[in-house]
């Protein structure tokens, strides 16, 4: 398939599947029991004035294609409405929560990808043996554990009973610092949030790759890198990884979608002040405005790190490119 | 080990239409599913120091719990439809038909009952009693249903025994599989016995536990000692950990298993629609398959959840729709492989609906892997119900391991530490995900024979010593379509029916072509 057509073909499957997502958004809150203008103000507000107030701000009062129209305006325009909490636009509450999400996340993706990658390659490479045998069911162990629980032990441990970290937030309270001091501190407070968000990836990157390199290890091509005479190493790490890493960077950048659900749970439990962490607030509160805008972000990311996989694979795997 | 499964003469000249295997099986499981149930409804206000008389009489008891009158409902509104859906199309297994119309009725009656008769009727209400009597009625009926089955289907009732039986014996050698299975033995058995385990009385709201030696309460977060109650320690406001443990045991089983039926029921329904009609219908399945699949759950669940209420039919709901596309796709690809064997073929040639064959030819053939999927699903399920549940979505009134779990965290029990108040529920909930993936993997195995450690597996030397010619019998086990669950001459030294012939001694010589599976007359019939 040619590249331009191969390209084209998958960004509009990924806008038609935004379109039908946005879509999907604006009917969750609109087939959900009970009246929408009432789901959209806090609890116990139930004025009849403030909720056809309510219904003129969100258009709840027009026809529902109508709606369909003015929900598409607004949100290609970016405007969710006001998140009525914190009595600010939606979109500013969101924006500020952004980096501290992409932090934890980036943070964590990295570490998992490289620690579970090692892992997995050592494992494949002797399979069966001792270091196999534990390390492939210490990831089993990880990848069956709930992330918070995790998460709370670290908390318990290192936080409590060692002192060694602080148990949550991004800084000290009432502490201002700077220069090199602030990034300390930062990192102090990363470390925790991010491990647990990336213990979980650990496990599953360890048993990908460790079944990614166990079935190149039966190729001809890696038969042939040995029986030239090679050392252990050359065949190992410039004929077998290279080509087990193609399955795994797929899976990396699909799960890069899904961290949305890892990092409610490590910011939650951590007090980590990003989306996660908002959408834990905002659930709480019933603060549907700020959900919505969340949950479509999340499934925007979702799609885009699916296109990204894609694009990568065009480059990565010639077989696609044929 | 022979058993049934070798069809000797004697057997034929008796002519048995069910299979012994078979008959020992539905006379085992009846048995079986009837204490399940019966303690599920065990009232829960027996305590244990009763009394083995009224122990014994809980079983009996008016007074138990009592499932939904809606639940009652589905299930009789389904008995009726698949047996006059029988009736009409006259399926071999007449009895069967009628037995599930008496079996609807049965239900039905109890719904009404249990909504509160029909003067009031409430979906909700629970005000019947005597629930024992009418379960045990239910049991009795499905077990002679099954037994009415096998009557009318032998040649499928034979291959079932002996699927199950060859399944079974290389899953035996799987030493992981049978951890896996170990493991959750032991959880579900807790979890049916919590009634002879915990007070459930211990999890009302002030039921702090005292120490018996002393006299006085534990009080709030009490570290672990050697009395019975007190083996996990405190909560935050002086309650048994222990006696929590036990009873969410319950409702963390139960919600990843209905979760996992129902997202396997939808993903499979739609997987074997998108890879058997083709053309647009299918390309719509799919692209609503993608569009489900890049929707982040936990984001929605917990805007569902928060929409919805709490309680456990809303996130078995919830876990339900968030999670089948995985399911789908997997089944789709399954199918579109089985589309192209040539027993479809043949039962297209001959006039069977697009129907027909989904449901008698495809659906049999990609079971084994919904099966294994499932296994896989109820994992994840387990792990989906308790994360909800740790946000502070699940069922206030119930405890699950999730619920504890949130519990201990809103009430800072990691930074006292309070490790016996975080261990518990975390590890349970570890070694249930671990189990259900270990039989998972294991039972995969045993279908696929290339994922077999060949080398290793003694149940694989046994039969690579035998050696019989890989050829022997694929295309029976392919014409059968009822369950070409392996290539079977490749690995066996049991007796097995040979496929290429009428099935043994268990079929009337007169009844038709004797294809394993779906006959040439029943396709034929199929075509309306």
């Amino acid at each position: 398939m040619d590249k331009r057509r191969y390209f084209i073909r998958k960004i509009l499957n990924a806008v038609l599947t935004i379109v039908l997502v946005a879509s999907f958004n604006f009917a969750l809150f609109r087939i959900l029991p009970g009246d929408p203008a009432r789901l959209l103000l806090p609890k116990g507000k139930t004025d009849p004035s403030v909720i056809e107030k309510q219904r003129k701000t969100f258009n709840l009062d027009k026809p529902m294609w109508q709606q369909f129209v003015f929900y598409w305006r607004d949100t290609v325009k970016g405007e969710f409405g006001m998140s009525f909490s914190e009595k600010r636009p939606v979109t500013e509450v969101v924006a500020e929560r952004i980096w501290p999400t992409v932090l934890l996340v980036g943070v964590g993706t990295v570490f998992a990808t490289i620690v579970g990658m090692i892992m997995g390659v050592f494992a494949g490479w002797r399979r069966n043996g001792t270091y196999d045998v534990v390390s492939t069911n210490l990831g089993m162990i990880l990848y069956a554990m709930p992330t918070f629980w995790f998460g709370l032990l670290m908390i318990m441990l290192f936080a409590t009973k060692l002192r060694w970290f602080p148990t949550g937030r991004m800084e000290e309270p009432g502490v201002e610092l700077s220069g090199f001091a602030a990034f300390q501190s930062l990192l102090k407070h990363l470390f925790l949030p991010a491990f647990t968000f990336a213990i979980a990836y650990v496990g599953e990157y360890h048993l990908i790759m460790r079944s990614s390199i166990t079935g190149v290890m039966k190729e001809d091509y890696a038969l042939t890198a040995r029986a030239k005479g090679l050392s252990e190493n050359a065949v190992l790490w410039k004929h077998v990884v290279p080509n087990a890493l193609l399955p795994t960077v797929t899976v990396v950048m699909m799960n890069l979608g899904f961290v949305m659900s890892g990092a409610i749970l490590a910011e939650s439990v951590f007090n980590w002040p990003g989306l996660g962490l908002l959408s834990y607030d905002s659930m709480q509160k019933r603060d549907y405005p700020v959900m919505q805008a969340v949950f479509l972000i999340a499934s925007i990311a979702v799609i885009i790190a699916n296109l990204i996989a894609d694009i990568m694979y065009y480059y990565l795997d010639p077989r696609v490119q044929a | 080990m022979n058993g049934s499964s070798t069809i000797t003469e004697r057997d034929a000249a008796v002519a048995q239409p069910v299979p012994r295997r078979f008959r020992n099986w539905i006379v085992f499981w009846a048995v079986i599913v009837w204490c399940a149930l019966e303690l599920l409804t065990y009232p829960k206000d027996v305590p244990i120091t009763s009394g083995f008389s009224e122990i014994l009489k809980g079983f009996f008891s008016p007074e138990v719990g009592s499932y939904p009158a809606w639940v009652m409902v589905v299930l009789a509104v389904a008995c009726v439809l698949f047996g006059v859906l029988g009736l009409v199309r006259g399926s071999k297994a007449k009895v069967m038909n009628v037995l599930l119309l008496v079996e609807g009725a049965v239900l039905a009656i109890w719904a009404v009952l249990a909504g509160g008769g029909l003067g009031a009727w409430a979906a909700g209400a629970n005000d019947f009693s005597y629930n024992w009597a009418l379960q045990t009625v239910v049991v009795v009926i499905a077990a002679l249903c099954v037994w009415y089955w096998a009557a009318g289907n032998p040649e499928r009732a034979e291959l079932v025994t002996w699927n199950t039986h060859q399944v079974w014996r290389l899953y035996r050698a799987n030493w992981q599989g049978m951890v896996g299975l170990g493991i959750l033995i032991f959880f579900v058995a807790m979890a049916l016995f919590a009634p002879f385990l915990a007070d459930h009385a211990l999890l009302d709201p002030n039921a702090q536990i005292r120490d018996p030696a002393t006299g006085e309460l534990f009080g709030p977060y009490h570290a672990p000692t050697a009395y019975y109650y007190n083996w996990f320690g405190t909560d935050q406001v002086g309650q048994s950990v222990l006696a929590q443990f036990i009873w969410s045991a319950r409702i963390s089983l139960m919600v990843g298993l209905l979760a996992a039926f129902m997202s396997t029921v939808l993903g499979a329904g739609i997987g074997i629609l998108a890879g058997y009609v083709g053309g647009w219908q299918s390309e719509a399945w799919m692209r609503l398959t993608d569009a489900f699949l890049v929707i982040p759950w936990l984001p929605l669940a917990m805007v569902l959840a928060a929409a919805w209420g709490q309680n456990y039919w809303m996130i078995v709901l919830i876990i339900g729709i968030t999670s089948w596309p995985g399911t789908a796709r997997m089944v789709r690809s399954d199918t579109l492989r089985v589309r192209e064997l040539q027993f479809i073929e043949r039962a297209k040639a001959i006039g069977s609906s697009t129907g027909h064959v989904m449901k008698k030819h495809i659906l049999p053939n990609v079971m084994p892997l919904i099966f294994a999927n499932l296994v896989l699903v109820v994992a994840i399920a387990i792990l989906s119900e308790t994360t909800l549940s740790f946000l502070g979505l699940g069922d206030p009134l119930n405890f699950s391991w999730g619920t504890m779990l949130h519990y201990a965290w809103v009430n800072g029990a990691a930074g006292l530490p309070a490790w016996w108040y975080l261990l518990p529920p975390g590890i349970a909930i570890i070694l249930v995900v671990l189990a259900f993936t270990f039989i998972g993997t294991a039972y995969d195995e045993v279908l696929d024979p290339k994922l077999r450690k060949r080398e290793e597996s003694t149940a694989e030397n046994r039969f690579t010593a035998r050696g019989e010619p890989a050829v022997a019998a694929v295309g029976g086990a392919g014409v059968g379509g009822g369950g070409g669950i392996f290539t079977p001459g490749v690995q066996t030294d049991d007796a097995m029916p040979d496929f290429n012939q009428p099935a043994g001694g268990s079929i009337r010589p007169e009844g038709g072509g004797g294809w394993v599976g779906g006959s040439i007359e029943d396709d034929e019939k199929g075509g309306e």
